[in-house]
């Protein structure tokens, strides 16, 4: 793959995008000698354009193209020192620059104030600081700072082993263990040349609906407990609870950790595990409906879901939202449809009657995506486990890149390669998409609704930070 | 609803966790200094119907200025560093600390050594270590039981 010169790159990106491709992500490569952008298309489909960084010429940007990009560029500038000409104000994304005025927004006017909030919250929620310009009640503009948890994941991961290099992304966030794990693991496959045979693409499949499944469930609890209902709250936390010792009697792991792999899975069921691991999903099934039938009757709840930090299937194309929050938009579009690495045939990507891009659908939304992913279960709970090792047929390349939708939306993942050893890796997750979707949701909305708006998405920090 | 509340405390009895009623409490204050979000997910879980923490007198409490202990997670980040002395200073005394998961006890930590200050006892003196990657909820719980002991003691 040859990059482009800097003026070649714009054009190219900007062709790409008006043939219809999408942009994925962006990042520099190992010492910043290169950018790379990722683009993707309808059929998911992955492409990636270079374009050298050269001491003396700024690489363009692409955010006036691509506003997505906005993220990815202040990343490389901040961990890579790549300048990218075009891109103003450059404000800091994983430095923390004391300065506020380097950060925020500015916002001035008659009665406009700030309330700061976090890094610590005052439940138990990862750590992270927003920045609420308002007018009385009434968010103005919100200014998120994250990356308070940011470990340098990718860069402790460089020079390991590809098969080491799975410990780093799995470790990034608990509640995508799997997804991340997955993305990492095929791309590494790509780059390897290997496709995974049937039996391994149900055993990943199943893994990945099991993760879904209980991340659904405590955002349904976590939904409940941004409107203040408890009883709603404590049911679904319950089920939660109950797929997570679900994960544990098949795996031993109660977030799913270590079992994707790449090029193979560890994980061996007898047919005797695999039915009632299918009865467990039965019944939770059933709990999860009456559950969410009582709570679709209780005022208190629903009331305050409609119309609330509201991001319709423009804005989403507009900000690269991704997964059930993209898809409450009316965005009809899921990683997993079509994905031929992954046991998803006959899969149809659902999106609710009413898809307003409010809490009220993207609440409805993750009902729907929960039924789903239990259908999958049910279906692939059919049989004992043990799959084969992935087989070498196709041709080795030093890049591999692949997507994988997680519970949050589609996770990308690069991995540039040198022999067996790891150049560079990035991760690029469904919560690092949706973070500034959920700044503006909240704008225009009133400050108490923030945790419900938050919530509503349940993003994770960890998982963008890395 | 009633049908609702009363499914959530059959659920409760059934984890082996002593009774309540030991006359103390102690006041908890989270922080996360770095984690992956598996102990968050975990701790959660131990406020949820199966555990139920608030029985034993162990509540979340929103600010450190109401907390006897401060449970933190994670690897410590260096930029979480001043945020968790400065909660820690915002505690009255007497205080304790409790370093929840093997990120914050120090082992077998991944990251970059430029971005991590370290284990949660370079930083605070530490009472409790709660190991597990992450620990489970009933661990957490009877980790955290033990220390309602020791402060009664």
């Amino acid at each position: 793959m040859t990059p482009h010169s800097a003026a070649s790159y714009r054009a190219v990106v900007e062709d790409a995008l008006a043939a219809g491709w999408r942009f994925a992500g962006l990042h520099a490569t190992a010492q910043g000698a290169l950018v790379r952008a990722a683009l993707v298309d309808a059929g998911g489909r992955l492409r990636l354009e270079s374009v050298l960084v050269d001491q003396n010429v700024s690489v363009p940007t692409i955010v006036d193209l691509a506003p997505s990009a906005g993220w990815d560029e202040r990343e490389a500038h901040d961990l890579f020192g790549v300048r990218f000409a075009g891109h103003e104000p450059m404000r800091p994304l994983v430095d923390h620059d004391l300065e506020l005025s380097r950060w925020t927004v500015p916002v001035r006017g008659h009665d406009a104030y700030q309330v700061a909030v976090g890094p610590i919250h005052a439940g138990v929620i990862e750590s992270g600081h927003f920045r609420f310009h308002l007018v009385g009640d009434r968010i103005l503009h919100l200014d998120a700072r994250l990356f308070y948890k940011h470990r340098g994941l990718e860069r402790a991961a460089e020079q390991s082993t590809l098969e080491r290099g799975a410990a780093y992304v799995g470790r990034a966030c608990a509640a995508c263990a799997v997804a991340n794990g997955l993305a990492y693991a095929h791309a590494c496959e790509e780059a390897l040349g290997l496709r995974p045979p049937p039996e391994l693409m149900r055993v990943r499949t199943i893994l990945l609906e099991l993760e879904r499944a209980w991340s659904h469930l405590n955002d349904l609890a976590a939904v409940c407990a941004g409107v203040g209902f408890a009883a709603g709250n404590n049911r679904f936390a319950a089920l939660t609870e109950r797929l997570r010792r679900l994960n544990a009697d098949l795996t031993g792991h109660r977030f799913l950790f270590g079992i994707v792999r790449v090029g193979g899975s560890a994980l061996e069921l007898d047919s005797t595990a695999v039915r009632s691991a299918a009865a467990t999903v039965a019944s939770v099934r059933a709990e999860a409906a009456s559950a969410w039938r009582e709570l679709s009757f209780n005022g208190s709840v629903v009331d305050r879901l409609p119309g609330v930090g509201v991001v319709d299937a423009e804005d989403a194309v507009r900000l690269g939202t991704v997964g059930p929050a993209a898809r409450a938009g009316g965005l009809r579009e899921d990683a997993r449809a079509g994905d031929p690495r992954l046991a998803y045939a006959g899969f149809e990507t659902v999106v609710p009657d009413q898809p307003a891009g409010d809490v009220e659908a993207r609440t409805t939304q993750r009902v729907l995506e929960l039924r789903q992913s239990l259908d999958v279960l049910e279906t692939l709970l059919d049989g004992p486990v043990r799959a084969t090792p992935a087989q070498r047929t196709g041709v080795e390349a030093p890049i591999g890149a692949a997507r994988v939708e997680s519970a949050r939306g589609a996770t990308l993942c690069v991995v540039e390669r040198s022999g067996d050893l790891l150049e560079r890796v990035r991760l690029r997750t469904g919560s690092y998409a949706n973070w500034p979707s959920v700044a503006f949701a909240a704008a225009d909305n009133l400050l108490p609704d923030f945790p419900l708006i938050n919530k509503s998405f349940e993003l994770c920090y960890a998982c963008a930070d890395r | 609803m009633l049908t609702l509340l009363r499914d959530l405390r059959r659920l409760r009895r059934s984890v082996a966790l002593p009774a309540p009623g030991r006359g103390r409490s102690l006041a908890v204050r989270h922080v996360d200094a770095g984690s992956c979000n598996g102990c968050e997910h975990e701790l959660t879980l131990a406020s949820s119907p199966y555990y139920d923490l608030q029985r034993f007198g162990l509540g979340i409490v929103a600010s450190p200025r109401h907390a006897d202990v401060l449970l933190v997670t994670g690897p410590v980040t260096t930029r979480m560093r001043e945020p968790l002395l400065t909660a820690y200073a915002a505690m009255p005394e007497p205080r304790l600390v409790a370093a929840l998961g093997d990120c914050a006890l120090g082992c077998g930590v991944l990251g970059s050594p430029q971005e991590l200050v370290g284990a949660v006892d370079t930083l605070l003196p530490v009472d409790l270590r709660i190991p597990g990657c992450p620990p489970r909820p009933d661990e957490i719980a009877a980790a955290l039981l033990e220390l309602v002991d020791a402060a009664r003691a």
